[in-house]
C-alpha cells in the first residue's frame, strides 16, 4: 500500500526565489511527472507540509525568517511524531519524509549542519537540472527501499 | 510469550522509528497491571538499571540511535529474563523516553526472593547478553558505551497505603542503591589509578591501519589500556586521571609504553600513531626528546579536533618543534563538527582521521558520503592522507574506498593486537 503512494511521489519545493522554485517545479512536474507543491518561505513550507504530507522536500537553506535548517528540524520532528502515533495505532511500516537541503557552494560546515539537523541529502547551488533529478531519484529510491524493508 | 527482538535483523539500518513499539512503557503506565498481583503477593522486588554512558550515544550519534539502542537493550533484557525465575517480571522505562529502566518482580515464593536477593548470575547474564547484542547490532564502538549499575529494593506492599507511593518510594531506594554502587566503583577507580601510575601498569593494544588500495598494514594506532580491569577502557582511565589532576603523568606513561612497544613489535617502515591530548602540549616535559625514539619520522601524533585550542600561535610553535624533529601529525575526529576545515588546515596535518560518526552507516547516508568526499578532496589539495576509522562492515569499507579514502582502520579488517608474549616482558621491566 505504501509503495503505491510512491507511484506518484509528492514533492515540496521550498525557495524564497520564486523564479528558481517555478523552474524546478516545471521541470520535475513536466519531465518526471511528479506531483509538486511550492512554498516561498519557511512558515508556508510548514503549512504545506502539514497539509500535503509530501514524500520529499527540496529545501533552500538561505531564506529570510525561518531558514532551511529550522524548517528541516521541525519537519523531521513532526514526521517522527506522526510515525510514532501511526505505528502505535496500526503497526504499519513507517513512511518517513526525505529532506534534501539546497546549499550554496561546496561548504563543508553546511554539510556538517545538514547531518546534525537530520537532513537526508543535499545539492549545491547552482545545480543543473539533470543533477537535481538524479538527487531526487536516489532519495525516492532510498525511501522505497526503507519502506520495503 | 517473549517478543523476539526485531531490531536484531535490521543491522545498521536499525535507527528507523519503527521500533518505537519495542521500547518500554513508562513506570506509570505499568502500575495498574502491577497492582493486583503485587497486593496479592505482598512483596515487590524492584531493580533499577542505570545505563551510565548511554547519554554519550545520543551526543555522538543522535537521539534516533539512542532510541534504537534502548529498544535493543529492552528486547535483550526481556529475552534474558525469560530464561530465569524472573520470567514474569515487568519492565518499564523509569519515565517516558528515559534511558534508565526499572524491573518489577512480584515476590511471593519466599525462597526465590529471600530478602530480595536477585541471583547474581541474572545480572551478570543480562550484562553480557546486552553487550553482545549491541556489538552484533551496532558494532563495537557503540557497545563500548555500555555501562550498567543495578540497584535493588524490596518492598512489602501494605494494602492500607497508596500503592503508587509505595512503588515510587521503592524505585527511589533502588535508584539510590544503583547510585551508591556507582560511587563505590568510582572511588575504587581512583585507588586503581594511583596504583597504575605508581607501578606503570599500562599495556598497549596496537590497532592496524590498512592501506585501502593494497590492503597491507600501513601502521598501528597505539591504544593504552590499564592492566587493572576497571581501567581497561582508556576513556575511563583518562577521565579518572583528569579528576585526580594526573593527566600529564598518565599520558607520559602511555606514550613511553607505546614507543617501547613500537621498537619491539612493529615491522620496519610501519608507522606508529600516538594519541596526544592538546593539553599534553602544556606539559613542559613533553618534548621531542621525551618521546625517546630514534625514528621520529615513523611516529604520527594524533591530535583530536574535539578539544578547543585556546592559544593557536603558541600551539603551532609547539607543533613545529616536533615537526622539525621529523614527527608527523594527524587530526583526529575530523568532521565531528567542532572545527571546520579551516582550522584543520591551520595545523597542516599529514593525516586527517575522519570522525567515527561519519563512517557508521556511510553506505546508506548520502550526506556522510558527500562530507567524506569533500574532506578527501581537501586532503588531496593539502597533500594529506585521509584515514577512515571505525569501519565495521563490508559495505562501509566499500563505500569509503569508493570515496577515495586512503587508509582504513576498523574491526571489519583487524581487531587491535595485544602481542601477549612480548607484553609480559615489557610489563616486568622496571
Amino acid at each position: 500500500m505504501l509503495m503505491s503512494v510512491l507511484d506518484t511521489p509528492r514533492i515540496l519545493v521550498v525557495d524564497d526565489n520564486q523564479d528558481n522554485a517555478n523552474i524546478v517545479r516545471q521541470y520535475l512536474e513536466v519531465v518526471w511527472g511528479y506531483s509538486i507543491s511550492v512554498a516561498y518561505d519557511g512558515d508556508e513550507a510548514l503549512r504545506v507540509f502539514e497539509l500535503e504530507r509530501p514524500n520529499l522536500v527540496l529545501l533552500d537553506v538561505m531564506m529570510p525568517g525561518r531558514d532551511g535548517w529550522e524548517v528541516c528540524r521541525l519537519i523531521k520532528a513532526q514526521a517522527a511524531l506522526h510515525e510514532t502515533a501511526r505505528t502505535a495505532a496500526a503497526h504499519q511500516a513507517p513512511s518517513p519524509v526525505r529532506v534534501i537541503m539546497v546549499t550554496a557552494l561546496d561548504d563543508i560546515s553546511d554539510k556538517c549542519q545538514a547531518l546534525q539537523t537530520g537532513a537526508d541529502d543535499f545539492i549545491e547551488k547552482p545545480f543543473d537540472l539533470a543533477k537535481l533529478a538524479a538527487t531526487v531519484r536516489r532519495n525516492l529510491a532510498a525511501l522505497a527501499h526503507s519502506n520495503a524493508a | 510469550v517473549i517478543e523476539e527482538p526485531r531490531v536484531a535483523n535490521l543491522g545498521v539500518a536499525a535507527h528507523s522509528p519503527q521500533q518505537a513499539d519495542v521500547a518500554l512503557p513508562s513506570v506509570s503506565a505499568t502500575l495498574d497491571a502491577l497492582r493486583a498481583p503485587a497486593q496479592a503477593s505482598g512483596t515487590l522486588v524492584i531493580l533499577y538499571l542505570n545505563f551510565d554512558r548511554y547519554a554519550t550515544i545520543e551526543e555522538i550519534y543522535g537521539w534516533e540511535k539512542l532510541d534504537a539502542v534502548l529498544a535493543t537493550t529492552a528486547a535483550e533484557l526481556r529475552h534474558r529474563l525469560a530464561a530465569t525465575p524472573w520470567r514474569d517480571a515487568v519492565l518499564a522505562a523509569n519515565a517516558q523516553h528515559d534511558d534508565d529502566f526499572v524491573v518489577f518482580h512480584v515476590g511471593g515464593v519466599a525462597k526465590e526472593v529471600s530478602e530480595g536477593d536477585v541471583p547474581p548470575n541474572i545480572i551478570r547474564d543480562i550484562r553480557d547478553g546486552i553487550i553482545t547484542r549491541l556489538e552484533q547490532t551496532y558494532g563495537a564502538s557503540i557497545a563500548s558505551l555500555f555501562d550498567l549499575y543495578v540497584g535493588r529494593a524490596v518492598i512489602r506492599i501494605d494494602p492500607k497505603l497508596r500503592f503508587e507511593r509505595q512503588v515510587y518510594r521503592g524505585i527511589r531506594e533502588a535508584a539510590s542503591n544503583a547510585h551508591n554502587l556507582e560511587q563505590q566503583e568510582r572511588r575504587q577507580l581512583l585507588v586503581d589509578l594511583r596504583e597504575t601510575l605508581r607501578t606503570g601498569a599500562i599495556y598497549i593494544d596496537y590497532h592496524p591501519i590498512v592501506d585501502a588500495s593494497t590492503g597491507r598494514i600501513f601502521g598501528y594506532e597505539a591504544l593504552a589500556r590499564g592492566t587493572l580491569r576497571a581501567l581497561r577502557r582508556p576513556e575511563v582511565m583518562f577521565e579518572v586521571a583528569a579528576q585526580l589532576g594526573n593527566i600529564w603523568e598518565l599520558s607520559r606513561v602511555c606514550r613511553r609504553r607505546a614507543i617501547e612497544g613500537m621498537r619491539e613489535l612493529l615491522q620496519p617502515g610501519e608507522l606508529l600513531f600516538l594519541n596526544v591530548d592538546p593539553h599534553d602540549f602544556d606539559d613542559p616535559t613533553f618534548t621531542p626528546a621525551d618521546l625517546a625514539t630514534s625514528e621520529p619520522e615513523r611516529v604520527v601524533l594524533e591530535i583530536t579536533e574535539r578539544v578547543a585550542i585556546k592559544d593557536y600561535a603558541r600551539f603551532r610553535d609547539r607543533l613545529r618543534s616536533f615537526r622539525d624533529h621529523g614527527f608527523r601529525f594527524a587530526v583526529d575526529d575530523a568532521g565531528s563538527g567542532y572545527a571546520g576545515l579551516g582550522s584543520i588546515a591551520n595545523l597542516e596535518p599529514d593525516f586527517i582521521k575522519l570522525d567515527l560518526s561519519l563512517i557508521t552507516g556511510i553506505d546508506t547516508n548520502f550526506i556522510k558520503q558527500g562530507l567524506v568526499e569533500s574532506i578527501v578532496g581537501f586532503a588531496n589539495e593539502q597533500g594529506a592522507k585521509v584515514i577512515a576509522e571505525g569501519v565495521e562492515r563490508a559495505a562501509e569499507y566499500e563505500a569509503v574506498k569508493k570515496l577515495g579514502v586512503h587508509l582504513v582502520q576498523g574491526f571489519f579488517l583487524h581487531r587491535p593486537k595485544q602481542f601477549p608474549n612480548k607484553l609480559e616482558r615489557s610489563l616486568r621491566r622496571p
